[in-house]
This record gives structure tokens, sequence and C-alpha cells, in this order.
């Protein structure tokens, strides 16, 4: 297909607003998908995705469109994620776009996410196309979201398309201004091939699968290509175009959208960023790479059996192919043995790293309390950054602790103000500025330890604001503060894992939360168990776990040896995710307590 | 069919009569109140399932039976006459046998327990619970201690020489004392065997009911478990011997149909909800009364040696594999005889250390078991936790 007839665009909306729906209803029009074919969100095609209703992974498809003008177009929609934590994918995602469509739910207007998202796409120079989604709904008012977007936009708010993706009303006019409105690719055909890496997935018959947006040139089996960044050469297995499924092409030209079957065993070799050339005609410039994305959250993945080790890597590893923020290294820990530090890009990304290993690779794994990145000053005068509270040096030789402070805002009806501030203010937080966006909606701006942010902060503001506020994040750099370690004692023992990097106002309270939550969570022992929270050498707070006196089996129900043998087995296997500190079973939920220690 | 270290093929046979007048509190059992009027068809059905398994099995030699409920004393003693000429027509009923049956204290009398001994029946199980009014009005028992005392006197007058009692200790609101009371009244009745069992609160019970509506408190485990010792020194005091984690007898006055199960030795079970072991497979018999009922008329064979009204999916095949582990699971309940080595080994071929050396080591290291040369029993201290110890073997 000419480049003329080719459109790359991707949809940006807020998590929930009906992007994926839209997708649905545009693949349906094109008949990229027969109606019978049809399931719910298509392009989610993890089982996690489909069941959380959110998109994880960036997705590719081509369709063929006849437009009203009486031509075929070959439009490329590239789904983006939804989630904060993966505004990175969404970047990547945009670099192989022209145009985006932005989504805005028509009952709940302009959130944190369709904000960062937007800024995102004008800054890559992207054609916004505005649609207000969800109008069949009886709370829509299409027509003042509409407004808010030609505050924001400028654009007249007669332009804004409002649609159903649900009923499917109104969806072909999206198609209409995509291929109107959204600028052909504008490559050059004939110039050596430059193709951008914007995704991949890991298939273990074809190996890396690249998701690639030629920019020039050409794209062909035929050809031995080459990764400019890595220097890895590919004789690719296979090269085609998602329809939704893979469909293989041969070719792919300037313009299009599509895959390459690397064959290539490992992501170091494959990078999402890198530009793909042929060895024959090698561009001499790679395209302008992506931004390199720094996980902000931190925390240590063990397996609950210490034989799954290995499989525990492997399985990182395959992740790692799909996920390309995911960063991790050995870790080893007294409490848990051998584990990894596992870098995750916020709370949202590791809760779904971690039900992918239990499901996906049927590990038990156990997490340990999430925890940000510190700079740590040494008397010594050098500077350290520690990960983890367990590498925290002794008070005495710190001359300073300095954590990342994240910019927020949240997007919230007025009547929540109060309880927002007042939780903000709890978590360190700073007031910055409030801003009206209409009669009744604010954008509060915030300064907040990243710390802070990550410990059921979103939870709780969903919570306070009846599901209603939104937020979005930035980094906003390292700030020096009153850090203290809290550790854990359990059985006289200091158990690493469970220690926490906390502010010296905050530790008693901290501590005597932790001890009595985990006083709950412990199961009873055949002895007793003390468990203490201690800053340097002082306790700050204890409690016991009473020996367990009885646990056996009464009666056999008339010789009912089956139901007992299985009562046992059951017992035997939930004592198997306990896991061993010192003499001590410790079920995985103590390592995660820190995280609800503001619940009452 | 198993043979079991005499050598001989003896099973014990278990019989299920489910049907009660009230129903208690904590009972999660097969049995059913107003459904008196199939207890005749019922125990046509009976000797019916009798028949056929005799026959199928080849007349294998019964050395225990047991009638267990619901309330096997609703029966006439002609009706339990009927059943035990079943079984001595179709099996080899042993001169020996044991024959049990349990029975409620009210409703029963010297003429009916001399009847039922004249029949064979010569071991008798009472549902004493508790001497303490407020503990038998919350398990909604249909009798008061006066009527257990009366029940003790009325079986030796008929002349039972071996009489157990059941007592249930750890219901919610009852007190230490209010246990010792209760098994000092025990005592004061010479009983020959001693069944004491802690309440479980089951789901669909009407205690878990209560509790889970919150009138009731939940039993303390805790409490419960300085019931239990408390009874252990108690018992031993007054000439008992635990012979089992739940079970105390006078020395010679085990119950040798409760060992059968704890040797993991074959059982047949009869009778609707019955549990059965074939020393190959375990089976459970249809729960309803007059589907059980229907499934035994005019019915003349058993199908593979299983009775013609079993669950077919409760049936479960025993490899030998799971059949090791159960047989330590159940044998380490029998505190003083434990695994037997000998046992052990012959059926088997292999040491228990053969099979289990970690576990053994680990039990062992831990204070749980005591290896001893010739067999293999729980310690003192593992006796309240014995879950920990059973669960290494499943």
């Amino acid at each position: 297909m000419e480049e003329k007839n080719i459109r790359n665009f991707c949809i940006i909306a807020h998590i929930d607003h009906g992007k994926s729906t839209l997708a649905d209803r545009l693949l349906q029009l094109t008949g990229t998908i027969s109606d019978r074919d049809m399931q719910e969100q298509i392009l989610d095609d993890m089982e996690l995705e489909r069941e959380r209703g959110v998109t994880i992974k960036a997705s590719a498809v081509r369709m063929m469109y006849d437009a009203e003008d009486g031509r075929q177009y070959e439009i490329n929609l590239i789904d983006t994620p939804g989630h904060v934590d993966f505004s990175y994918e969404v970047s990547r995602a945009l670099l192989a776009c022209e145009g985006a469509v932005l989504v805005v739910d028509a009952s709940q207007g302009i959130e944190a996410q369709t904000l960062a998202n937007l800024y995102m796409a004008l800054e890559h120079d992207l054609e916004i196309i505005p649609v207000v989604n969800k109008i069949d709904l009886p709370a829509a008012r299409p027509e003042e979201v509409a407004q808010e977007l030609e505050d924001l936009l400028g654009v007249p708010a007669e332009d804004v398309i409002p649609v159903s993706a649900k009923t499917g009303d109104n969806v072909k006019a999206v198609l209409e201004a995509v291929v109107r409105q959204v600028p052909p690719p504008g490559g050059d055909p004939d110039a050596p091939t430059r193709a951008l890496i914007f995704d991949s997935h890991y298939d273990s018959y074809k190996g890396v699968i690249a998701y690639v947006r030629v920019v020039d040139g050409v794209l062909s089996q035929k050809d031995t290509l080459k990764l400019m960044a890595t220097g890895a050469q590919v004789d690719p297995i296979e090269i085609g175009v998602f329809s939704p499924g893979m469909l293989t092409t041969g070719i792919l030209r300037a313009g299009d959208v599509g895959y390459v079957a690397t064959g290539l065993k490992t992501v170091h070799e494959c990078r999402v960023g890198d530009t793909l050339t042929t060895v024959r005609n090698a561009a001499a410039e790679p395209l302008p790479g992506y931004q390199q994305v720094k996980p902000m959250v931190f925390a240590g993945l063990y397996p609950v059996d210490n034989d799954d080790y290995d499989a525990l890597r492997d399985a990182l590893e395959k992740l790692q192919l799909n996920d390309a923020s995911l960063v991790f290294q050995p870790e080893t820990s007294q409490a848990l043995n051998f584990g990894f530090r596992v870098g995750f890009l916020g709370l949202f990304h590791m809760e779904i790293v971690q039900e992918r290993l239990e499901r996906e690779y049927d590990l038990d794994i156990l997490a340990t309390a999430p925890s940000v990145e510190y700079e740590v000053v040494l008397r010594s005068g050098e500077t350290i950054t520690i990960d983890s509270p367990a590498e925290l040096p002794d008070e005495s030789v710190i001359e300073e602790i300095r954590e990342p402070w994240m910019k927020i805002q949240v997007f919230t009806p007025q009547d929540f103000i109060g309880p927002i501030m007042e939780l903000v203010t709890k978590k360190r937080g700073v007031y910055e500025t409030m801003e009206y966006l209409d009669a009744s909606r604010v954008m509060l701006t915030y300064r907040i330890p990243l710390a802070e942010l990550i410990v059921d902060f979103y939870d709780r503001l969903k919570s306070i604001s009846r599901g209603y506020a939104s937020l979005d994040y930035q980094f906003d750099g390292y700030e020096p503060g009153d850090l203290v370690k809290l550790e854990v004692l359990v059985n006289q023992q200091p158990v690493d894992a469970l220690a926490l990097i906390v502010h010296r106002e905050q530790a008693y309270h901290k501590g005597q939360k932790l001890v009595s939550k985990l006083k709950r969570l412990i199961p009873r022992q055949l002895f007793a168990v003390p468990i203490q929270a201690a800053v340097g050498k002082r306790v700050i707070s204890r409690a016991n776990v009473k020996a367990l006196r009885k646990d056996v089996l009464a009666k056999c129900y008339g010789g009912d040896v089956t139901r007992k043998r299985k009562l046992l087995e059951k017992q035997k296997k939930g004592k198997k995710r306990l896991k061993m500190i010192g003499n001590v079973e410790v079920p995985q939920e103590a390592f995660m307590a820190v995280l609800r220690l503001d619940e009452d | 069919m198993a043979r079991n270290s005499e050598g001989s093929r003896t099973v014990s046979l278990y019989i299920h009569i489910p049907f009660c007048r009230s129903r208690c509190s904590y009972c999660v059992f097969n049995t059913y109140v107003g459904l008196e009027h199939l207890i005749t068809r019922y125990v046509a059905a009976l000797c019916n399932e009798i028949t056929l398994l005799g026959k199928y099995s080849q007349h294998p030699i019964v050395h225990t039976v047991y009638f267990g409920g619901g309330t096997p004393s609703v029966l006439s003693p002609p009706q339990v006459a009927r059943i035990l000429r079943s079984i001595a027509d179709s099996f080899s009923l042993s001169d020996e046998a044991e024959i049990s049956l349990e029975a409620n204290p009210s409703g029963v009398d010297v003429l009916y327990f001399r009847a039922l001994r004249q029949i064979g029946v010569n071991r008798l199980s009472l549902g004493a619970q508790s001497a303490d009014v407020r503990t038998l009005q919350l398990f909604n028992r249909d009798h008061t201690w006066r009527d257990v005392v009366q029940a003790v006197r009325s079986a030796r007058q008929a002349g039972f020489r071996d009489v157990s009692l059941d007592l249930i200790y750890g219901a919610p609101e009852q007190s230490l004392e209010a246990w010792a009371r209760t098994l000092d009244e025990t005592l004061l009745l010479a009983p020959d065997h001693l069944s004491l069992y802690s309440l479980g609160i089951e789901p669909g019970s009407a205690m878990n009911v209560w509790i889970g509506r919150g009138s009731l408190p939940a039993p303390d485990v805790d409490l419960a478990a300085d019931m239990y010792e408390y009874a252990s020194g108690r018992l031993v005091q007054a000439g008992f011997e635990q012979y089992e984690i739940s079970n105390w007898s006078l020395p010679g006055y085990t119950c040798r149909h409760n060992i059968q199960y704890w040797r993991n030795l074959p059982y047949l079970g009869v009778g609707a909800g019955a549990y059965g072991f074939t020393g190959a497979l375990r089976y459970s018999i249809v729960a309803s009364p007059a589907e059980y009922i229907r499934r035994l008329q005019s019915v003349e064979t058993a199908p593979e040696g299983l009775s013609p009204a079993v669950n077919q999916d409760s049936i479960e095949y025993v490899d030998r594999d799971q059949l090791r582990a159960e047989t330590m699971m159940l044998g380490l309940r029998l505190l003083q005889e434990g695994v037997s080595r000998s046992r052990f080994a012959d059926r088997f071929g292999g040491t228990v250390e053969a099979y289990y050396e970690r576990e053994i080591e680990t039990l062992k290291q831990a204070g749980l078991i005591h290896v001893m040369e010739d067999r293999i029993v729980l310690t003192a201290k593992a006796r309240l936790i014995g879950n920990r110890v059973f669960m290494c073997f499943v």
C-alpha cells in the first residue's frame, strides 16, 4: 500500500473510559474480525488483562478500511495501556503513530491520565482526534465534556465526536476522522531501511517477536537484518502484520506497522527502542531511541519453596522479554534465602508481575514490602544508593538520607478537597496549588515522598473520594529526610525482609501497628513467639503470639478416612505456603502487612 | 480382600442407622428426624445389602460389628436380631466377635438391653456427652444425666460387661470445673471404656449457625486443651489407659472395631451414609435412607463386590503410596500400639524409615514421636497437636 493511504494512530484515554471497547468496534466495523469471532476486548489477550479490564501490553493491529472518499486505507491501530504505571509504554507506542484518538468518558469528563496522555501525545506532535464516549449512559453530558475539551485543546466543541463504543453508535465517524485528519506516515520508501521497535513479546517457537513501525525503506524476509544498538544480526523467521492474529506478509514497507519474528532468544539482543536496518544497505543513523525508563519501586521476590529459585529466574527472564521495564538482580535475604530484587514502574506493575508469575508460571512467590531508591550520604563523604531497607548502613556512619519526591496532580470534585488534603498531609505531602477546572472540579497539585505514594495512597484516594478522584505523578527530585530504619524481630531474630525505612516521627506509630498486625498474621506455633519493633537498639513495641496448644482431628466420622486425609492434605498445603524464618512459620501476608498499616 | 497380620481374612462391619428422635446442635452426621416410618423397610434393605456383600466376598470372617448412628437404639431387638442373623448367614461371624451398639440414654431400659444382650450384642456405647445441665441443653440432647445413670445401671443389670460412654468437652461457656465434675460423675458410673471428643464446630450444624450469628461464643481452643490434659491425668489416676487420641479403656476393654480403623484394616460399611474400606478402595453409601431403600429393592447382585447403593462419586482407589500414608496417619493415633514395625514391614515390604526417612528424622528431632525398636508412637506432647505429625505423611 502506498504511504498516502496508510494511517497510524493510537487511542489514549484515562482508565475505564472505554478505549478497549472502542478498539473492538473499530475491528468489527472494518471487518478485521467477524462479529461471530468477536470476544470482548479482543486486543487484551492476556487472561489477566481481560479480568481486570485493563490493557497492560501494547498491541498493534492492521485494519483495511473503505472510506467514504471511495479509497481503501490501511489503518494501523496501536493499542496503549491505560494505567499511569505504564505511561512509558504509551510513550513508545506514540512514537510509532501520527495521530491519537483521545477518548473521554461522557459522564466522568477529563481525568488525570487524560491530561497526562494528551500532553505526551502533543509532545510527539500527534494529530489529536477528540472523542466523547459512552453517550448512551443516562449520566452522559457530552456537550459539557466537549466544552471541557474545547477549553483544553482549542478545538471547537462541535468537532468533538460523540460516540458510544458500547452500542457502536457513530463509531464510523472516528474512522473517517482518522483518514481525513491523521497525516500519512511520510517516510522515504527508497532510503536505507529503518524500523522502530516499539514493543515485543516472546514466542517459544519464533523467539522474540519485535513490533515494528517501518519508517524508511522496506523490511523483507529475504534480507539479513541488523539491530543498530546491539549490533545483533537476524535472519527473520517471519515478517507480517497483526490482523489481529499474526498474518505473514513477508514484507513491510515504509509507513507499515507489523512484526518481525527474530528468532532471538533474549531481549538483551532485541531491545525495545532499537532500530532495525538491513545488513546489505545499512542506515547511517538509527532512529531517535526511546527514553530509558527507570524503575521507581523495588521489592524482593522470593520463591516460597527454595527449590523454585531457578524457575523464578527463568520466569522473570521470560517476563522481561515482554516487559522491557522490568529489571531484576539476585538478592539474598537472611530470612528468605535466595531471591531477586525486582524494580517496577509502580505498585500496579508490581501486582501484575506478581500475579503473572503465580498464574502463568505456577510459582508460589513471596514479595517483600515495596521500597523506593534512597541516596545515602555517608560520614566518609561517599554517597551510596540503596533500594532495600536491609542495605541501609548503621545510623552511626550516615550523614544524611535522601528520598525521592514526586509531584502529583489530583483531579477531584471539590467536595473531597478536605479529606484529600488530610490524606496527603498524613502522608507527609506538601500542598502546592489548586486550580478550578470548572465550577465543581479542581486540580490539586502536591509534592509527596514516593515512599508514601507507593503505600496504599491510590487506594485510599479512591476510597475517600468515592472513586471520583484521579491521580497522575511525575518524579520531582531527591530531598533529605529524617529517616530511620524500623526493624522487626521475630523470636528475637531481626528479619531483614520485614525492615522498613520510615520517617522518625512515624516510627513509633508504624512500629506499633506493624507489630499488632504481625501478631494477627503469624499463626500460633508450637512455642510462644515474641514480635518486636525496634529503631536502632531501642525496642518501641512488642507482642506475643501464644503457643499453639491443640491441633488434632477428633473423631473419624464413622470411618471417613478420605475426609480426614483430605483435611490434612489441605492443612499441609497451607503450611507449605508459609515461610520458615528461623524456626517460625510466617505467612506471605506478613511481608505485605506494612502496606496496610493505616487501616483501622 | 486384604489379609491382616493373623493371615486370615477378617473384616469389620459398620452398620449405620440414620434415624434420630431429635437432632443435636453439634451434629453433622448422616441422620434424619421424622423418618421413623422407613425403619422397617430400612432394616430389610440392610439385610439385603449384607447378604449381597457376604455372598460376593465369599463369606469372610467378621470379627467386629458396630451399630452406629444416628441412633441405633431406635431399632427394636427383633430388628437388630434380623440384621445379626443376615451377618451370621452371609459371613463367618466369629464366636468371639465384638458386637457394639450405640444407644441413647433416653428411651432404653433393662428389658431392652437384656433383649439385645440375648441376641448377641456384647458392647454398649452410650451417648452421655455431659453431666452439666446447661451443656446438655446447649447440645439439644433429649436426656438428663439421671437418664445416663439409669441407662448404665440397666446395661449392667442386663449383663453387659463392656459399657462405654461418649463425652464431649470444649463446649462454648463450659468451664474447666464443669468438665471436671462431668468426669467425676462419669467415673462414679464405672464405665469400661470412654471416648472423649473435643467439640468441633462443623458447617451445617445448628451451633455453627448460632456462633455465626453471634448468639453463642466460639469454643475456646486453649481451654479445650486444658480439659484434655486434665482428663488425661484424671483417667490415668482412675486406672484407664489411653489407647487412642480420643479413647480410654480399662485393661482389656479397648474397642476392637475402633482399632480396625486405626490399623487401616478393612471394614465394610452398610446402611445409608456409611463409609467403607475394602482394602483396595474406599467408598460411601448414598446418604438418603429413601434412596438407599430404593436401590436395594429387588437387587440380587453386587457388581464388583460393591453395594448397589454405593455412591459412585465416592469411590476412591487406594494405591500403595496412599495406603502407606494412611497407615501412618491412622496408626500414630494409637498411642500405645502406634505403628507396629513388623506389621508395617509385612504389609509394605520395607521399614518405616525406608519410606519416610526424612519425616521420621524431623519428627524425632522435634520431639513429636518416639522411635522404638518394635513401633513408632506419638510423644505425650504430640497428642494434642497430632495433625502436625500426621500431615507429614499425607
